[in-house]
């Protein structure tokens, strides 16, 4: 293979896509799903990811567990005169003002006046998880044993990991995000440029260029994956704070991208007209996103459904680094099922291509 | 030396032959006329000998190279210009050309050269779905031209345009075989044929039925006969076999008779319908 001429047709497609009104679309509609989100919903991201001011001269064991959980941030000040005004100035969730010798004086009984305050313009669910989360850290420094000791059992069995109990509702939308704009660029936009090239007689010229038939479906391949990568890119630097583990999370991100791109290529051989890709494409996204769809707790039949949806490989290795408490070894299957899935569908789709010529 | 040599070159679809067991060679720098009805097998012909379609059986040698196992050689050495206006509608003229160039590592400075070659480089950065059908036909022909082919295929590079786009077209044909490119041509217009090609080689539901250089053709099918019309509107056809011809001839120009005088041989159409069996627009 050719990497100029594979570049030369990821080039000429780059430009050429972004042209066409429809495939221009379908690139810009998860990045505008993204932007409507934070303009509509502007502390769903924060809503696990608190900040709060702290003025705590003593150091006190209550502050020192909050310093420890990776998704609080607190920001200390000097003086409790301060704090509030500190509130304001970085538009925390809240202050907390702890009087010296707070621990002894906890360990005496003797009731220390804990100063709270709220950022009450930030909205109900970031307040009421900032109020929630003071609440736990008070009650917790109670030394007597509790009055009874409750046993919580499931009355159905648990099937989602630690890990995976980790994931909340709000770490399904950056999936979802991603899954849709992979799935526009998997269903649309790849299987549309090679189709293009088919019906306007366009892959003759290329076919009697010095380009081969693997150099030319490659080049398509490249053009999906820069625009995944770039809209990626986008997604990420938006949910930035959602990101567990970057390295994993990239990786995931990656055989993702290249698996639903292979599924566009594979579409793009088997289609003839834009009019097929355009019938098929809309069935086509709603199967590759619903896997993002599943939660912890879904009815077992549909987790299994799922499983044969090759996407849902992404969505879990996806969830586990985002979550932060995924390991490679955790991800590890997800990750070979993406792997082995994109190298059957890309010789798939050159097995077709080869034979149609 | 050949340019062209094909040997029982062969092709089906799904059982049916769309060219069967043709042979035939073009010489280096010669415009070889490739004539025959829709779906007599031009373009089945031209996709194999340009490395676009594998043949069933038989061989062919194009520029040297064997049109089956050495496609990769053969690429650089041929241009094509399809039947079917093949561009990048959204991209400019000068776009279009850019990335053919980069396709086959031609330098880039080789685009405006063709553009003016062919009398766009006016219009160069204009969007080709604003070009006339012409334009775009001039368009394909320069990017054929692009890498500096041997060889050049033309797939009915007339069709559809106005006579002078035709006429134009058909001088850069000469030009470029004057200057040594062979030119394989297909097209529908028995005129054109005879002005620009010297053998035409006539396809028939795949078979090639006749070749050999039109006047030949022409020659073999048509009548050696004069139409004379004299000054009152009668007409006199005056058989070239005839021994008297020449004294009938010498009488008419001498009695001041005579307003006008036709050959009355065969046009190239008339003979690929007495070879053929039907005319090429049927």
């Amino acid at each position: 293979m050719t990497w100029r001429v594979i570049a030369a047709i990821a080039q000429k497609d780059l430009i050429d896509a972004i042209r066409n009104r429809y495939l221009l679309i379908a690139l810009l509609t998860p990045l505008s799903i993204a932007l409507l989100m934070r303009v509509l919903l502007p502390g769903l991201e924060n809503i696990s990811n608190l900040t709060i001011v702290v003025h705590d001269p003593d150091r006190s064991t209550m502050v020192s567990k909050l310093r420890a959980a990776p998704q609080i941030k607190l920001v200390d000040v000097d003086s409790a005169a301060t704090a509030r005004a500190e509130v304001e100035k970085i538009k925390a969730s809240g202050a907390l003002v702890i009087p010296p010798n707070f621990d002894a004086d906890v360990a005496a009984g003797k009731q220390p006046k804990l100063t709270v305050y709220v950022n009450n313009k930030k909205n109900n669910i970031e307040q009421g998880g900032f109020r929630r989360l003071v609440e736990r850290q008070v009650e917790s420094l109670v030394q007597r044993p509790p009055p009874a000791e409750v046993n919580w059992i499931n009355v159905h069995e648990e099937t989602a990991s630690p890990a995976e109990r980790e994931f909340n509702l709000n770490h399904m939308l950056l999936p979802l995000l991603l899954l849709l704009a992979f799935g526009m660029t998997g269903a649309f936009v790849v299987p549309l440029l090679l189709v293009e090239e088919k019906e306007k007689r366009t892959m003759d010229f290329l076919l009697t260029s010095p380009a081969k038939l693997t150099e030319v479906i490659a080049g398509k391949g490249l053009t999906g994956v820069v625009y995944s990568v770039l809209i990626a890119v986008v997604l990420l630097a938006l949910n930035r704070q959602m990101i567990g583990n970057w390295p994993l999370t990239t990786l995931s991100i990656l055989l993702g991208l290249l698996l639903v791109v292979a599924i566009g290529l594979l579409m793009g051989s088997l289609f003839q007209t834009t009019m097929q890709v355009n019938t098929w494409a809309s069935l086509a996204l709603l199967v590759l996103i619903a896997p993002s769809f599943s939660f912890p707790g879904a009815p077992v039949a549909l987790e299994t459904a799922m499983r044969f949806i090759p996407t849902y490989y992404f969505v879990e290795a996806l969830k586990l680094s985002m979550a932060g408490t995924g390991s490679l070894r955790m991800c590890g299957y997800s990750a070979i099922v993406l792997a082995l899935t994109f190298v059957t569908l890309f010789a798939v789709t050159w097995t077709l291509r080869r034979e149609q010529n | 030396m050949n340019s062209i040599e094909v040997d029982g070159l062969s092709r089906t679809f799904n059982g049916l032959q769309a060219v069967d067991r043709i042979s035939f060679t073009v010489e280096a720098g010669e415009v070889f006329g490739f004539l025959g009805h829709n779906g007599a097998g031009k373009t089945t012909t031209i996709r194999m000998l340009s490395g676009q379609l594998r043949p069933t059986a038989g061989v062919a040698r194009v520029a040297g190279c064997d049109v089956t196992t050495e496609q990769e050689r053969l690429k650089p050495l041929v241009g094509v210009v399809s039947e079917n206006q093949n561009l990048y509608e959204r991209m400019s003229g000068r776009e279009n050309l850019a990335f053919a160039a980069r396709l086959y590592g031609t330098n880039p400075g080789r685009v405006d050269e063709v553009l003016r070659q062919v009398g766009l480089l006016e219009r160069a950065n204009d969007n080709v779905k604003h070009y006339s059908n012409g334009m775009k036909q001039r368009l394909l022909i320069a990017r054929a031209l692009l890498h500096r082919p041997q060889i050049i295929f033309l797939d009915e590079p007339t069709r559809g345009l106005d006579p002078v786009v035709a006429r134009e077209i058909r001088r850069l044909v000469v030009q470029l075989s004057t200057e040594g490119v062979t030119i394989f041509l297909t097209t529908h217009y028995m005129e054109e044929a005879d002005e620009l090609c010297r053998r035409v080689a006539f396809l028939s539901e795949g078979h090639i039925v006749a070749l050999d250089t039109p006047d030949n053709l022409k020659l073999a099918h048509g009548q050696k006969s004069l139409k004379a019309t004299l000054d009152d509107g009668q007409t006199l056809t005056i058989s070239l076999d005839d021994e008297v011809a020449g004294k009938q001839l010498e009488e008419l120009v001498s009695g001041g008779r005579l307003r006008t005088l036709h050959s009355t041989e065969a046009t190239l159409e008339e003979v690929f319908i007495q070879i053929a069996g039907r005319g090429l627009s049927e």
